[in-house]
């Protein structure tokens, strides 16, 4: 079978809400088995009658925080939601962040979607009592929907759907979308599971079926094990195929080598275990791998601790692994640390030796240094884990098992990921570091705030480094959000500086952070010669593999006519190329490679203008000159006594500009005159008109930022008076002759703060051009959706979101006191706030129903009810009639006032009382 | 000796801020920089503490991590396949923990052998040594780090134009830093090997060269100095034991002095590794020293030179490095080829 890569994790399980705390939980040998919160359910309650009653658990500390604003999900339909599908949705989200890819940019792609979950204990407590039911309880509560939600949220196309084969849901899963990939179904798929226990009774099962732990504890293995304790669970891995992830140079944590799945069949009672078809998972797991069991180093068991499963679990173990081998196989579970996650239980154990795989150390088993010695482990070559195994540097096989209740057995074999060709970073003494713009993006102000801290104090734990591999990553990453930051940084210990600065940047902390609407219009202004001076650009050259190329280009382009290289002499820091005959053709090949750097960075003037000399690589770029004619007219102007000018000019044939291109021989655009003879034999020998053909691309354009082409600012500092459209920015790709790839970056980091989307990949130099993991995105901890109808009957409470707390930030506070709001507006946005439970700055005459509150048809239908009982009027509008109003609150509210209007110039319709 | 080479997989340096040149110096202890120039040689070094405010700004493990990092960057290998760390310093940040559990720590290493050498100017070899010993023993690749933060002794609030020259001289010759080096059993990454090893205690009855000393509570009113250098024996026995590590080495490996192509000489100040240079009376090698530039840093200063050696060392070229600790008169050295 070929391998699948695992390139992307996240989850949360009881004592540790992400993978680094699950990690350092399972290396600690930690137990995170504790009294049942009051949040669930009141013990006392159901302790009386019921045997063998749950007194201990493994709880997720907040499994009622849901980011809903993120998912653009109504606070009414969040209450309603199952919260295996909330933290599914947001272990999704940084789960394909963490495999290196900015979620919002698989939109439309057909990523696969595999979740296992035993069923939902929400929808048992609240889809029964059908008085109370809505479309929102009803989607909330279907089982389906834990897998939808996050194909629905994030634009994922691939298969999606939901696998219950109850205990070994999660691993089925895991089976079910590696053969989705392989047969090219999908080529990106997201697998895991989900596990909520939200009430009593299923514990209250177990107790009669004999497999509740009556001290409280899993026990795996263990001389005193005496059954399971349930406990919560989520995580996902991100999945490709190990060709695919390596072509990309992706990190891998582990590689899956073979799956298989099978049933008990008739086995002695469907809850009974079977250990001839747990051998025969095992075995068909290996021989789809191509592996035997003598290579397996570890196995990740299933491993429950009820007497009997562990009996019998081992015995099958041993049937495959009790065989001629150098070392016995080492065997661990997870449930001693978590108790059992049920439907999460498999990707607890996937993810657990995933993470073992990469960091190359198997954690001990909690309590397996009080073995069961009836389990005769060491006859059947096997060896419980009762402390932390160091795995080598060669190759490492590992085993995962996972068993449903119903005999549904599952088996992965995994093996550590291949090593990639290194990629070596030698430095000199004191050498100098790259640098890169680190980019991230969030929903709202206040998100981004959230996440530059907590970058920052991940990356300020790093020891210092380059900066630059992780910027790259962050722009794969960390864009495609509404809000932007982006900070420019050589390396790690100044980039955690500058990201703790832009977070506590005054204007952030007031809720003000930028948003781009359509990208920025810029325009290039390229300097004449009198910006030329010895040894410009000489650091840039050395320090930009784009800029290095076309300076080269420009120097070869002009050599063969000057007879001698600009670009050295650029380098050698010669006076020649700041004054005298040479000056001209090296500010030209200045203008041109910093010109083509731009664009090669993705960025695209609106226009053109230059001054002097600064018109041949302005007509360059605008395609109406191409570089040889350009460097024979140059080399006929440097050197008057090879030829006459006129008559070289007379060799080039011009196109016309394909922007628009401001002329300084005219003052004004180029409308139908060609770039020809004449025009450069007189634009050699003429005053410059550079204010008067700047004013006119200014009032054509209105660009948002003018940048200056030149080896340092000179034409920026003519404009000081220019009247610039609101906001405009006048920006130099080379502040000062010595400026290098930092000042470039500083300017790429504007535009994309101003909404350019920059080709990233011409920031960086190949070797920083490696993905590395950065922390995903911090969700926000503010709303918390609960509902608690188990213990008393009383019928649910109206949903709202728990207490934010949250101030209104200055902006939106601002923005609610400057809008005069009319009755009507203040009736709409009531209406709407009911329908998704909205808090008051949630919901503005400027909010738009779909983009930011995720509105949907079902809520459109409540929307016109709650419209129609407060304004009787409106019980004559059709939905045809009202949708095309329903784009945000103030054109719903336009929409009604003009409905009045015409109902009180024509007051009595027929028919109506 | 049929034992297998271990290799040098990567070398990585971490320098603290800005250098500082003897202008600068000279303001801050109200020394001569006309003196530093021509009498020490050294131009520019860099402090972990800042000179106007005498704060702290690089611990030692910062350094040494940094350092750690770079070296594993130009090895191609990661913080995983580490299977051992060894640091070795004169100036830790405290004695417990030591700096090396420090360094793992901020390296994300784990669950492996940590050890901390408290050593001089042959830190840099005695932690090689030990490293290619734990290689030997069946490890595969390892980390091994030395660095010093000596501007610990600097008391930056001191005009010191009136200390005598045996105390004067520390303020001019020393800088801070931290050098690394991935050790591995194959030849990996910058593929040179490690030849030879030199490692010789030779201070039996020789009167005291240096002495860096520290205190605790029970002795924090002691007047005595914290830093004392016989700089008159030192300049006067240097010459002759590198020339007696030079030999040792060659003889030991059957080379000529003819067979190296890069010479490392110890770095004590610009000046007086040239007097040894001179002395070593070899022709035709390159030597690779960075003392002028970077101070005498102490357990750092091999591994400098040997990050300056790395981009300059052809395949089958041979280098060979001279260091001696004056404390107590410790010879070492090291012989290198890029297989």
């Amino acid at each position: 079978m070929p391998a699948v890569a695992i390139v992307g994790l996240d989850c949360a399980f009881p004592g540790a809400p992400d993978p680094e705390a699950y990690w350092d939980l399972l290396m600690r040998g930690a137990e995170a088995v504790g009294p049942i919160p009051e949040q669930r359910w009141d013990p006392r309650e159901v302790a009386g009658g019921s045997r063998g009653a749950m007194t201990q658990g493994g709880f997720l500390a907040a499994p009622d925080v849901f980011d809903n604003a993120f998912f653009a999900i109504a606070p009414r339909e969040a209450a309603a939601m199952d919260p295996q599908q909330r933290l599914l949705l947001q272990c999704a989200w940084r789960a394909l962040e963490d495999a290196g890819r900015a979620p919002r940019s698989l939109t439309g792609q057909g990523v696969g979607v595999f979740v296992g979950t035993m069923g939902s204990e929400w929808a048992q407590l609240h889809l029964p009592d059908h008085t109370r039911v809505n479309a929102q309880f009803g989607v909330g509560s279907t089982v389906a929907m834990a897998a939808n939600r996050i194909s629905h949220h994030l634009g994922l196309t691939g298969p999606s759907l939901v696998v219950d084969t109850a205990c070994s849901s999660s691993l089925v899963a895991v089976h079910l979308a590696v053969n989705s990939l392989l047969s090219g179904e999908c080529d990106l798929a997201l697998a895991g599971g989900a596990n909520l226990v939200l009430t009593p009774s299923l514990g209250v099962v177990y107790g009669h079926l004999g497999l509740a732990s009556a001290q409280g504890r899993c026990l795996p293995f263990g001389a005193e094990a005496d059954g399971i304790v349930r406990s919560d669970g989520v995580g996902l891995v991100a999945l490709r195929r190990l060709d695919d992830a390596l072509a990309d140079q992706q990190p891998v944590y582990a590689v899956i080598r073979g799956t298989a799945v099978n049933q008990d069949g008739r086995s002695n009672g469907i809850t009974a275990p079977n250990p001839w078809a747990q051998q025969a998972v095992l075995e068909s797991a290996y021989r789809r791998a191509g592996v035997t069991p003598d290579q397996i180093r570890f196995v990740e068991t299933h491993g429950t601790g009820t007497v009997l499963g562990d009996m019998l679990e081992v015995r099958a173990l041993g049937l495959v692994h009790g065989i001629e081998r150098e070392l016995p196989c080492a065997i661990g579970s997870v449930k001693g640390n978590l108790g059992h996650a049920e439907g999460a239980a498999g990707i607890a154990g996937l993810i657990k030796t995933a993470l073992s795989l990469r960091h190359r150390m198997v954690p001990a088993t909690r309590f397996g240094h009080q073995e069961n010695p009836q389990l005769r482990l060491a006859d059947r070559g096997l060896s419980l884990l009762k402390a932390p195994l160091r795995l080598g540097g060669q190759e490492v096989l590992a085993g995962v098992s996972s068993f449903g209740i119903g005999g549904t057995n599952a088996h992965v074999v995994l093996a550590s990921a291949p090593r990639p060709e290194p990629v070596r970073r030698p430095r000199r003494v004191d050498g100098p570091v790259g640098c890169g713009v680190f980019t991230l993006t969030a929903d709202t102000p206040e998100a981004l705030r959230r996440n530059l801290t907590a970058a920052a104090e991940a990356i300020g734990r790093r020891p210092r480094g380059e900066a630059a591999p992780l910027c790259w990553s962050s722009n794969r990453v960390k864009t495609g959000l509404a809000y932007r930051a982006a900070v420019v940084a050589g390396d790690t210990v100044e980039l955690a500086e500058k990201l703790r600065a832009a977070a506590e940047d005054e204007l952030l902390r007031a809720g003000v952070a930028v948003r781009p609407g359509r990208g920025p219009v810029t325009v290039f202004l390229f300097s004449g010669e009198g910006a030329a001076c010895a040894g410009m650009t000489a650091r840039l050259y050395a320090e930009h593999e784009v800029y290095r190329r076309l300076l080269g280009e420009a120097d070869a382009a002009l050599g063969p006519y000057l007879g001698v290289g600009v670009r050295d002499l650029l380098l050698a820091g010669d006076e020649r190329a700041a004054r005298g005959p040479l000056a001209r053709p090296a500010q030209f090949a200045v203008g041109y490679a910093l010109a083509g750097t731009l664009r090669e960075l993705g960025v695209h003037p609106a226009g053109v203008l230059g001054h002097g000399v600064g018109e041949y690589a302005a007509a360059v770029h605008a395609g109406a000159l191409d570089l040889d004619a350009a460097a024979r007219l140059l080399a006929a102007h440097a050197l008057p006594e090879r030829g006459d000018f006129a008559s070289v000019a007379r060799t080039v044939t011009p196109a016309a500009p394909a922007l628009p291109f401001a002329s300084t021989l005219y003052g004004r655009l180029l409308v139908d005159e060609q770039l020809d003879a004449a025009y450069w034999s007189a634009q050699a020998f003429t005053a410059v008109h550079f204010h008067e053909a700047f004013a006119a691309l200014n009032a054509a354009l209105t660009p948002s930022h003018v940048v200056e082409i030149g080896a340092r600012i000179d034409l920026l500092d003519q404009l000081a008076g220019a009247d610039l459209a609101e906001g405009g920015r006048l920006l130099s790709a080379s502040p000062e002759p010595g400026a290098g790839a930092a000042a470039l970056a500083d300017l790429v980091a504007e535009l994309y703060l101003a909404g350019l989307d920059p080709a990233w990949e011409a920031c960086y130099p190949a070797e920083h051009r490696t993905l590395e993991r950065l922390l995903p995105y911090a969700f926000s901890a503010e709303t918390r959706y609960w509902k608690r109808s188990w213990a008393s009957s009383q019928p649910a409470p109206a949903a709202a979101p728990a207490a934010a707390g949250a101030p209104r930030t200055i902006a939106q506070s601002l923005v609610m006191a400057a809008q005069q709001v009319d009755p009507v507006t203040r009736l709409v946005i009531e209406a709407v706030r009911e329908v998704g439970a909205y808090e008051a700055d949630r919901v503005t005459p400027a909010t738009r129903l779909y983009q930011d509150l995720g509105f949907d048809s079902v809520m459109l239908m409540q929307l016109k009810d709650v419209l129609e009982a407060r304004m009787p009027q409106m019980a004559d509008i059709s939905v045809q009639q009202l949708l095309p109003a329903l784009h945000s609150v103030a054109t719903i509210a336009e929409f009604l006032n003009e409905w009045i209007t015409v109902q009180v110039a024509a007051p009595s319709l027929p028919g109506r009382s | 000796m049929s034992q297998k080479p271990t290799y040098l997989a990567g070398v990585g340096t971490a320098l603290p801020g800005k250098p500082v040149d003897n202008t600068e110096l000279g303001r801050h202890f109200g020394v001569s920089d006309e003196w530093v120039d021509i009498f020490v040689g050294t131009r520019t070094r860099h402090f972990a503490r800042d000179l106007e405010t005498g704060e702290v700004r690089y611990r030692l493990a910062d350094l040494c991590a940094e350092a750690g990092h770079w070296a594993l960057e130009s090895s191609g290998l990661s913080g995983a396949d580490m299977d051992f760390l060894v640091v070795s310093s004169t100036t830790p940040d405290t004695l417990l923990p030591t700096t090396a559990a420090e360094v793992a720590d901020t390296l994300q290493f784990n669950h492996l052998p940590v050890y901390q050498v408290q050593a001089g100017c042959s830190g840099a070899v005695q932690v090689l040594e030990l490293g290619r010993s734990l290689i030997a023993a069946g490890h595969r690749h390892g980390l091994v780090i030395g660095g010093d933060v000596t501007s610990k002794h600097l008391d930056v609030r001191k005009n010191i134009s009136r200390l005598p020259t045996d105390e004067l001289v520390n303020y001019v010759l020393f800088g801070d830093g931290a050098g690394a080096a991935v050790l591995s059993a194959e030849p990996a990454g910058e593929r040179v090997a490690l030849r030879a090893v030199l490692n010789r205690f030779t201070g039996r009855g020789r009167p005291t060269g240096q002495v860096v000393d520290w205190y605790g509570a029970a002795d924090r009113d002691t007047e005595r100095p914290m830093l004392y250098e016989d700089y008159k024996a030192i300049e006067e026995s240097l010459p002759q034991m590198s020339v007696e590590i030079l030999w040792e080495l060659l003889d030991g490996l059957g080379w000529s002095a003819a067979d190296i192509d890069y010479l490392l000489p110890p770095q004590l100040s610009g000046r007086m590794t040239q007097r040894i240079v001179d002395h070593l009376g070899i022709e035709g090698v390159k030597e690779v020293s960075c003392v002028d530039r970077t101070g005498n840093t102490g357990n750092a200063m091999p591994f400098l030179q040997l990050a300056e050696l790395m981009p300059q060392l052809q395949e089958k070229e041979r280098a060979l490095a001279i260091v001696v600790e004056s404390s107590k008169w410790i010879k070492a050295g090291l012989a290198l080829e890029r297989v």
